[in-house]
């Protein structure tokens, strides 16, 4: 099967980007050096191409009982026009079917933005639900007909304002949105204050014509083209999951600790199989891992982890932090080792190296 | 010293590389090692090195080294039969040498050769060339 591509492809081969698969797309990967693109994210700023991000638009009279009852975040707590923070999809055993994002426009209408490689999983799973629950909800996937960016990095805002954002669009807090916000004199379908790098930054949805022009200008005014080699580094030293990889539908959020949910709400889709994860505890838990200073191992998806023989748990994401300058992972340990501040080995192509137990984020400020 | 360039890549006629895109030059009775253009341009973001061990007996074709990179990590092949004779530590603390001058600064480790057969075996810059061309 032949690869999705992303609607601004033209423009990131001119800029130089390597492409690479990624869930099923044909994806910028990197354009000069992820380290310099990831540096950028952390001192400067970077716009990353994230259109490949499933973008499901979810209406109708129903829409907003119809997701109180899908996922296991409060939605009565989220205002008009913000975003809910990270929540899940579970299944009926509390696993993830996938961790996703939710934008209230008004109780009838919500974006759902969910990871590109549960796309079709996911409409398949609301579709499935709103029949069981006879819900009067449409599902409109409007992932190919709109291009996603992200504006990442300290000065992110400082760009915004260059590049000609509205007022009221600079004045966005964390995990607010502005429907139909102008920008560069381009209409958008969104611009939200939110990311997935720990920094400022700005998610700007809009058809691909208008993102194209917006991506360009950001590059003219400075700001770093960035890929998903990137975003992944980045994402790693400040914890955030990436499904497939460090959640799956066999994992729960508890022994993720990814709090999805709110405590004291009930009757969501999992709720009964978390409350019993809940009172029964978990076996593993989900830790970072960071190698000892001088320690040249990079830990990587499936090295595992040791206390002499005897082996405590697994890497489920790993590479290098070009912040920390070395090896940091995340894993998963027995319960019984999941303690911060323990010095394990890492077992990298037959060697030992040792490294630390630690906590995200690794980065702290 | 003369060059062969395919694309974006360079090819030194110095010198004889590998199926595995290492590349061996003689120098003073020993042979240094490394990786070539094509190969750090592949990797991009060199951020980690193994070397071997100084006096280490290895075998042409055996995994010697390593090289991680932010897409992954790479073993490095020992191009001819010897002892290590010589590492780079440089690249411990400058892992990013690979990426700047791979043919130079950028070498891993040397080895005296115990059977120099083995040496002409190897590639021919135009053969590598030629075999990254097709790539």
């Amino acid at each position: 099967m032949g690869l999705l591509q992303f609607p601004l492809k033209e423009l990131h081969k001119e800029l130089g980007a390597s492409f690479g698969e990624f869930a099923g797309w044909e994806a910028p990967m990197v354009y000069r050096s992820t380290v310099k693109e990831h540096l950028a994210v952390r001192e400067n700023a970077a716009v990353f191409d994230v259109s490949h991000m499933g973008r499901l638009l979810i209406r109708g009279p129903d829409a907003y009982e119809f997701l109180q009852k899908m996922v296991p975040k409060e939605l009565g707590k989220v205002k008009e026009l913000s975003m809910s923070g990270p929540t899940a999809l579970l299944n009926e055993r509390a696993g993830f079917k996938d961790d996703v994002m939710l934008y209230r426009f008004s109780d009838e209408e919500w974006l759902m933005v969910c990871n590109a490689v549960n796309r079709e999983k996911v409409k398949a799973w609301l579709a499935q639900w709103r029949g069981r629950l006879g819900m009067r909800v449409e599902i409109l996937d409007r992932t190919f007909d709109l291009a996603m960016l992200a504006l990442q990095g300290p000065r992110s805002a400082e760009y915004m304002e260059r590049l000609g954002a509205q007022a009221d669009v600079l004045d966005l807090k964390m995990l607010q949105f502005h429907p139909q916000a102008e920008v560069a004199g381009e209409k958008t379908f969104l611009v939200s204050r939110s990311g997935w790098t720990g920094e400022d930054g700005f998610e700007i949805i809009a058809e691909p014509e208008a993102a194209g022009r917006i991506f360009k200008r950001l590059v003219e005014l400075g700001v770093e083209p960035a890929g998903l080699a990137a975003r992944d580094t980045i994402r790693l030293e400040v914890g955030f999951v990436l499904y497939g990889h460090d959640i799956d539908e066999e994992t729960n959020p508890l022994e993720a600790r990814y709090w999805v949910f709110t405590p004291g709400k009930t009757g969501y889709v999992g709720y009964e199989a978390l409350r019993e994860a809940m009172r029964k505890g978990v076996k593993r838990v989900r830790l970072a891992l960071k190698m000892k200073k001088k320690e040249r191992g990079i830990p990587r998806e499936g090295h595992k982890l040791y206390i002499d023989d005897v082996e405590i748990g697994r890497v489920t994401s790993g590479n290098y932090s070009p912040v920390l300058k070395r090896g940091i992972g995340m894993v998963y340990v027995d319960a019984g080792h999941a303690l911060v501040g323990l010095e394990v080995e890492v077992e990298i192509r037959g060697k030992r190296y040792r490294a630390k137990l630690d906590d995200f984020p690794l980065l702290k400020r | 010293m003369s060059e062969i360039r395919v694309g974006d890549y360079i090819v030194l006629t110095d010198r004889r590389y590998t199926e595995n895109d290492e590349w061996a030059k003689k120098e003073n009775g020993v042979v240094r090692v490394g990786i070539t253009d094509y190969a750090q341009k592949k990797l991009k973001d060199v951020v980690g090195v193994e070397l071997p061990e100084v006096g280490a007996e290895v075998g042409a074709g055996e995994p010697v080294a390593a090289v991680e990179s932010i897409k992954s990590a790479a073993d490095i092949y020992a191009p001819v039969s010897g002892k290590v004779v010589e590492v780079n530590e440089k690249l411990y603390d400058q892992p990013e040498l690979v990426n700047e001058d791979p043919y130079g600064e950028g070498w891993f480790f040397a080895i005296e050769a115990s059977n120099p057969e083995e040496y002409e075996k190897l590639l021919t810059p135009e053969q590598y060339a030629e075999k990254i061309k097709e790539d």
